[in-house]
């Protein structure tokens, strides 16, 4: 999965540096040139790059914790195998994404410990809960096809490092959108209780899917770094529009019902209603829909949510289970930092 | 052909040992899936689980033709004491990357040489699938034992764990050197003498063991001792039984 830009906008900065260094740094990116690390650029470009790419890595191996919680229960033989596969390269975007943040100047130790410290972030959709296999298909279908939305866009950014790793995940991402699509098909086409299973993880994750791209960006948001330095290339509105105007129709296509749900403080969902804003509007060719429930994006990004303890703990866990083996072979700091 | 035919089979009996072995092993060894104690070797062992389990796969798949089965019908739905594993692969690890490893590395040592006689047999099919496992089986082998080399030898933290990790599975190794089934002979239940498997394998583990500095006491236990192989199985087997099979007794499906 998963990914990405930070949903919260980051905090104001200043840009302290050279004009005339700033100005040449901002043509050659106007003019498609990609930035790479040995290049000079403003230092808040660095910070803001680090601190995209380091969220991103620690999305990648937050994320792997839900799903790598279904491996042991996968259905079939393989369906066991894909899952491993799936997990296994968010794993691997991680590192691939720690390697990219490691070059702009912080060491992965630092960024594990920062992590499990809690000062550092992780994409907010991985403190939802997965009780079903239901769960497992949706998060693969719908949330690896949001990521996708949205590391396209990011793989048209102007740092070179990131945008070579953006091209590289994005195949990956191709294949577990394909074999979600692939579960959500097969237990929506199955018997009556596998469908409930399906609708339920829907009912769940839509919400969490219409979040992904994050809360609506400023007015002017093309005057801002992030996008002025083309670290991110869309507005999430827009990214959001696009998203569901493809997964509203292909939903419903496949026998799911899109609802307003409300949901209980462990994210189940307790009541539910037909979406009745869902539907084409011919005049704009974009689909309507019910806006998610910013509230609750707010508190769980916060720490209220449903599961960021637990997934933050299970860090916390394997690093501390971990330290005597990179100890052993040298690459290990220290004993475990206090928690935040 | 039924489910209770392969049973009585004694061939497919060796092979269920190794398949179940393998099955058992991918699945426990998935468990750590994301939690590994350093990224690169969370991702090597993703690929060894997907190993192990495509090996199980490329077995069952043999005896699903022979027997007019489906793998998934061999993985997932028989009963727990038809399963062939040893039940060294099922103890619990409690995540000590230690424990973990160990059993690891003593099973993938066992299979690499189970799989090289499998592959001598008079069954072409059942020979060409097995000398298709028999690389990517030595690479586990060697992965595993640098690997027990690097931690034997590396901190005196590292050596202690690993060597407490060894004393602590030494004697539930002989588990695997139960005969598969009752049906069988000893003298054939590994396609060869149980005496021979067992020196070999423990030649084998010595090596590597002199060179991480590290020691065990591996003795061949009688073959009265239960491990699972003969169908009586411990607790921590049937628990991840149940794991395994959630999903798919849940919802009796068609498909998944
Ligand atoms: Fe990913
Ligand atoms: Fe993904």
């Amino acid at each position: 999965m998963s990914g990405a830009a930070n949903p919260v906008s980051p905090p104001d900065i200043t840009i302290d540096c050279d004009p005339d260094k700033l100005a040449e740094f901002e043509q050659r990116i106007a003019d498609g040139v990609l930035i790479e690390p040995g290049d000079w650029m403003p230092e808040a470009y660095r910070a803001l790059m680090l601190r995209m790419a380091e969220h991103h890595a620690n999305s990648e191996i937050i994320g792997a914790l839900p799903e790598g919680e279904w491996i042991t229960r996968a259905p079939s033989m393989l369906r066991k195998l894909a899952l491993i596969a799936k997990v296994q390269d968010e794993v691997g975007h991680g590192q691939m994404l720690y390697r990219v943040s490691q070059e702009l100047g912080k060491s992965r130790d630092d960024m594990l410990r920062d992590l499990i410290t809690g000062k550092t972030k992780y994409h907010n959709c991985f403190n939802y809960p997965c009780p079903t296999w239901g769960d497992i298909a949706m998060i693969q279908w719908l949330i690896d096809g949001a990521a996708i939305m949205n590391q396209k866009t990011l793989a048209d950014g102007a740092y070179g490092p990131y945008v070579r790793t953006m091209n590289r995940i994005n195949m990956e991402e191709a294949f577990h959108f394909k074999s979600g699509e692939d579960m959500v098909l097969t237990l929506m086409g199955g018997t009556k209780g596998q469908q409930t299973m399906g609708q339920d993880a829907f009912d769940r994750w839509w919400p969490v899917a219409l979040m992904f791209f994050g809360p609506a960006d400023k007015p002017n948001a093309e005057q801002l770094p992030a996008m002025k330095w083309r670290m991110k290339t869309e507005r999430n509105t827009s990214l959001r529009q696009r998203y569901v105007n493809r997964f509203a129709p292909a939903a419903m296509d496949m026998g799911l019902a899109i609802h307003v749900c409300e949901k209980d403080a462990d994210g189940i969902v307790t009541s539910k209603k037909p979406d009745e804003a869902i539907g084409l509007n011919e005049e704009t060719g974009n689909w309507n829909f019910t806006e998610p429930d910013w509230d609750e994006f707010w508190r769980v990004i916060r720490g209220s949510g449903p599961c960021n303890a637990h997934r933050v703990a299970l860090r916390r866990f394997s690093y501390e289970q971990g330290a005597w083996v990179r100890r052993a072979i040298g690459t290990g700091a220290v004993a475990t930092p206090p928690a935040a | 052909m039924t489910m209770q035919d392969m049973m009585k089979d004694p061939l497919a009996n060796i092979v269920l040992m190794h398949a179940d072995d393998k099955l058992m092993l991918g699945h426990m060894q998935s468990d750590w899936t994301g939690l590994a104690p350093i990224l690169e070797e969370d991702i090597a062992a993703s690929s060894m689980s997907q190993d192990d389990l495509s090996h199980a796969l490329v077995l069952y798949d043999h005896l699903a033709a022979r027997f007019d089965l489906t793998a998934d019908a061999i993985a997932f739905e028989r009963d727990a004491a038809d399963y062939r594993c040893c039940d060294l692969i099922t103890i619990p690890d409690e995540f000590d990357w230690a424990i973990a490893l160990t059993k690891r590395w003593f099973v993938a040592t066992l299979t690499a040489l189970g799989v090289d006689r499998l592959a001598t047999i008079d069954d072409e099919d059942l020979s060409t699938r097995c000398k298709r496992l028999i690389p990517e089986q030595a690479i586990h082998v060697r992965h595993l034992s640098e690997w027990m080399i690097r931690l034997g030898s590396g901190t005196e933290e590292s050596r202690s764990r690993m060597q407490a990790a060894i004393n602590t599975l030494e004697s539930d190794a002989g588990m695997m050197f139960e005969p598969p089934d009752h049906s069988i002979d000893p003298v054939d239940s590994f396609c060869c003498g149980r005496e021979g498997i067992f020196q070999e394998w423990k030649t084998s583990c010595e090596d590597t063991l002199q060179r991480a500095g590290l020691s065990a006491n591996l003795a061949l236990p009688p073959e009265s001792m239960i491990g699972g192989r003969r169908g009586t199985h411990a607790t921590h087997f049937t628990d991840q039984l149940a794991e395994l099979t959630e999903v798919r007794r849940a919802e009796p499906a068609p498909a998944w």
